[in-house]
């Protein structure tokens, strides 16, 4: 058994897939009008982070960085028993690329204090990078496994298995350290009612909320406002271009023997003819 | 804060609109006398609104009640009524029964034109609002949380469970209640039913297909309401369609077909693509786009499907569970809301005398009885039986009148239906079916399970005829499950196959006859399906496709399938049905 006593999972909230986002005029996502989501990604990581809790002890503390809205995944956090969240919401971090992103997460995780395990998602479903997490490790000087598929804890190491092409490897890491989950880690346990009656509870008393959320802006974290958002980022969005909707027809082949479906399927379909044959 | 067990006053299960119409009515007496209460709404939807569908055109006099003052709020409307039409519909053209000829049930001028996903959702934000400012007045609202398990103690409900199949209690998943009021459509509540033997007679359902569209902005039929009959359901089977006007340009097009036909292929969402391919329709859709499908069940016994009794110690059962639907008005919304209000005012009185024993319940029955639901169940005790007692009705005569819509006129046709049959008969059959209408008592009824009707090799007599329509109007199955926004969870198995073996000899007997079994010809949403495994033709399911509609178990021949509600929110999303 290793002695964790801090877990701190990166979660991110997200425009909704199943909801059209709206697009603005420069091609951006345009997320006050789009549902929102925890990032499907992050699912993993904080099933990694309630995993720890749960066999190797500690606490779990969630971080997310966005409008204020954001709060939302940390209640549905908190309903899966984590134990403490910050926010990072600062209107300076408007339009922030991963350089500025990664050095403002890095700056609530040093102002978050001590910490064993920092679990990130692989990567989020609307910039679809995979950057943040390990430019965090970089700036924080850390050790990292990305692409986590499994993992256990063994005195102050890490013993991770990760996703290479072609099959998979396995690492030691020194604890402290980061570790990006890959999607094929164990989906997500579904909140507890308990949990979600906490929740219920902390939406009627804003002042019990604040003891487990804290939303804290750049000035808390002693940012420097230059090295974040627009300011801080070096990408540029040259252009976006709306692929078609959606849509089409769908056939469902069924109740025939495989061969005779796949040959309906080939004789149905435009293939090119070096696939046909 | 966190005590071991998870317990409240009252635990509704389901966010429907009696749910919504019993906390609203509880809230505002409470409120009045400064009573404490608490109260858990455990909704499987990912949010409230997401698992209803409904027609709907509804009677506003519940919502009058509840929100006096709704006509000043953002109360979600599509429009009121200003033209209700009975339409009998040919292969070809429509005729619209004069107004002289309907009974005054559908006659929907005045009614409001919902879309009740919008509707529930809005009860729901109004709920919050109601309690943000009262202390005395704790409400939990549960979405992504499905009650699975009612939890008996003697026999008494205390209770009910949140996750699938466990063993022993599970603590942090299980919630008690003084009283549990079941308003689902039949997951649960059948539990309760068989655990206290309430129900003589057997419900029968219909299911419910719909679909929203997008019109071309030059198409407005907002305030316009259509139900018909005819095309394209000749095969005995009991349904029609509707057809809503909203605003914005938008159209609802759905059928109900009832789940007694004898017909083993209804294929309902089929059935309404050709509803759909009658030039009237075309017309109206023809530059179109559809924007959302969906489907449910509806329960359609009435009056001889009612339980024994309303309340049992420690539950009572609303709206759908308890089954007031109302199929000869097209009334369900209204009086499962009133059933809410009702159940209201008797828990308000339980929590003033802190009793809730089955003696203060039994009021609720009581109070039932005497409004408006049962009152106008019994006048239209008879409706559903009159069809079913007289195949002829839809078999022979209305073919006949469909004909003539199309080619003659259609008082010609009641002639013909004299002519072509016995007159004398066609004439009693006549006098009969007004009798059975207008309610003259003629004893109870019986009603059969509905699979039981199922006739494995039967044939139509007549085929509609289905052309020139714009193919770009129409869906296959599985192009409409696109449309009703699915999703699942990992690992999710919510219908329970209970024996392979029954399966794969009801595959044989209606492989044999050259058609599908029930539940892949009647899901609303191309989850069954057939798969040759080692030579075998077995039964099989895509179950991240279903919608819920629960068809598959009614109509299943063997009663080998049990559709139980899924988890984590999972399922689709019906907001703006």
């Amino acid at each position: 058994m290793g002695d964790i006593q801090n877990i701190f999972v990166l979660i991110k909230q997200v425009p909704d897939q199943s909801s059209k986002a709206g697009i603005n005029p420069d091609g951006t996502i345009d997320r006050a009008r789009a549902k929102r989501m925890l990032n499907p990604f992050d699912r993993y990581a904080l099933q990694a982070a309630l995993h720890t809790k749960k066999t190797y002890g500690g606490k779990v503390t969630a971080i997310s960085m966005g409008p204020p809205a954001a709060v939302e995944i940390l209640l549905e956090a908190l309903e899966h028993s984590v134990d403490k969240c910050y926010l990072l919401s600062d209107k300076r971090l408007a339009a922030s690329d991963t350089l500025a992103t990664a050095y403002a997460l890095h700056k609530v995780i040093k102002y978050a204090g001590d910490f064993d395990l920092i679990f990130c998602g692989l990567q989020t479903t609307d910039g679809d990078t995979a950057q943040v997490g390990p430019q965090i490790a970089e700036r924080l000087n850390l050790p990292q496994v990305s692409y986590c598929e499994d993992f256990k804890i063994e005195e102050t190491k890490v013993i991770a298995k990760r996703v290479v092409e072609g099959g998979y490897e396995w690492v030691k890491m020194q604890i402290p350290g980061l570790i990006t989950v890959a999607n094929s880690y164990h989906p997500l346990e579904y909140k507890t009612l308990r949990g979600a009656r906490m929740v219920q509870h902390l939406l009627r008393n804003e002042e019990e909320k604040t003891n487990y959320i804290k939303i804290i802006t750049l000035d808390d974290i002693k940012a420097d406002p230059v090295k974040c958002g627009l300011k801080g980022s070096p990408t540029i969005v040259a252009r976006t271009d709306k692929v078609s909707e959606i849509g089409g027809s769908c056939i469902v082949y069924q109740g025939l023997p495989a061969e005779q479906m796949v040959s309906n399927l080939v004789k149905n379909t435009n293939l090119p003819e070096f696939i046909k044959s | 804060m966190i005590n071991n067990r998870i317990e409240y006053d009252f635990v509704l299960v389901g966010g429907g609109p009696s749910s919504f119409a019993l906390a609203h009515h509880l809230v505002d007496l409470a409120s009045k006398n400064n009573t404490k209460f608490t109260m858990a709404i455990l909704e499987k939807g990912k949010e409230f609104g997401s698992h209803i569908v409904s027609g709907a055109v509804s009677d506003l006099r519940v919502i009058q009640k509840l929100f006096p003052d709704y006509k000043s709020t953002d109360f979600p409307m599509e429009g009121i009524c200003n033209e209700s039409f009975f339409s009998i519909l040919g292969n070809e053209k429509k005729w619209d029964v004069p107004n002289f000829l309907l009974p005054d049930g559908l006659k929907k001028e005045g009614c409001a034109i919902l879309t009740l996903s919008h509707v529930i959702y809005w009860m729901y934000n109004k709920l919050k609002e109601k309690i943000s400012k009262n202390p005395n007045i704790q409400i939990d609202f549960f979405t992504g949380f499905s009650a699975h398990k009612v939890i008996f103690k003697e026999d008494k409900i205390i209770g009910v469970q949140v996750v699938e199949q466990s063993y022993e209690e599970d603590p942090d998943n299980t919630v008690y209640g003084k009283v549990t009021c079941f308003g689902d459509k039949g997951f649960l509540s059948r539990d309760v039913i068989e655990k206290y033997k309430l129900r003589d007679n057997p419900q029968i359902w219909s299911i419910g297909v719909k679909e929203v569209w997008q019109l071309n902005e030059r198409k407005d039929f907002s305030g316009k309401v259509w139900h018909t009959m005819g095309f394209p359901l000749i095969d005995g089977s009991f349904g029609g369609g509707f057809i809503y006007g909203m605003r914005d340009h938008k159209l609802t097009i759905g059928m109900v077909i009832s789940l007694d036909s004898e017909n083993p292929n209804i294929n309902p969402q089929q059935r309404l693509q050709d509803l759909k391919k009658h030039p009237w329709i075309q017309e109206m859709i023809k530059d179109g786009k559809m924007l959302k499908y969906g489907a449910a069940v509806l329960p359609e016994g009435g009056y001889y499907s009612l339980p024994k009794k309303f309340a049992v110690e420690g539950g009572l059962l609303l709206g759908d569970a308890l089954g007031i639907l109302d199929i000869e008005r097209l009334s369900g919304i209204d009086k499962g809301m009133e059933s809410g209000y009702q159940a209201a005012e008797v828990l308000y009185e339980a929590l003033i005398k802190n009793d809730f024993s089955e003696t203060p319940l039994s009021k609720y029955k009581e109070r039932l009885m005497t409004s408006f639901v049962v009152k106008e169940l019994k006048a239209g005790r008879y409706f559903r039986f009159a069809w079913q007692e007289n195949p002829r009705l839809l078999k022979s005569y209305l073919p006949i009148l469909m004909d003539n819509i199309d080619h003659t006129n259609p008082y010609l046709g009641f002639l013909k239906i004299g002519l072509k049959n016995n007159p004398i008969k066609a004439i009693i059959d006549g006098i009969r079916l007004k009798i059975l209408m207008d309610g003259y008592e003629v004893g109870p009824v019986k009603y059969k399970f509905d699979y039981q009707n199922i006739i494995p090799n039967f044939n139509p007599d007549k085929k509609i005829k289905t052309e020139n329509y714009i193919k770009e109007t129409i869906y296959s199955r599985p192009d409409a499950v696109f449309y009703a926004k699915t999703k699942y969870h990992e690992g999710n198995m919510h219908i329970d196959e209970f024996n392979a073996d029954v399966c794969l000899k009801c595959i044989k007997t209606y492989d044999a006859l050259g058609k599908d079994t029930p539940c892949v010809s009647d899901c609303t949403a191309e989850v069954h399906r057939i798969d040759i495994i080692s030579g075998k033709r077995m039964h099989g399911m895509s179950l991240e496709n279903c919608i819920q509609c629960r068809t598959c178990e009614i109509v299943c021949p063997e009663v080998n399938l049990r559709v139980r509600p899924t988890m984590e929110g999972s399922g689709p999303d019906f907001m703006g049905l």
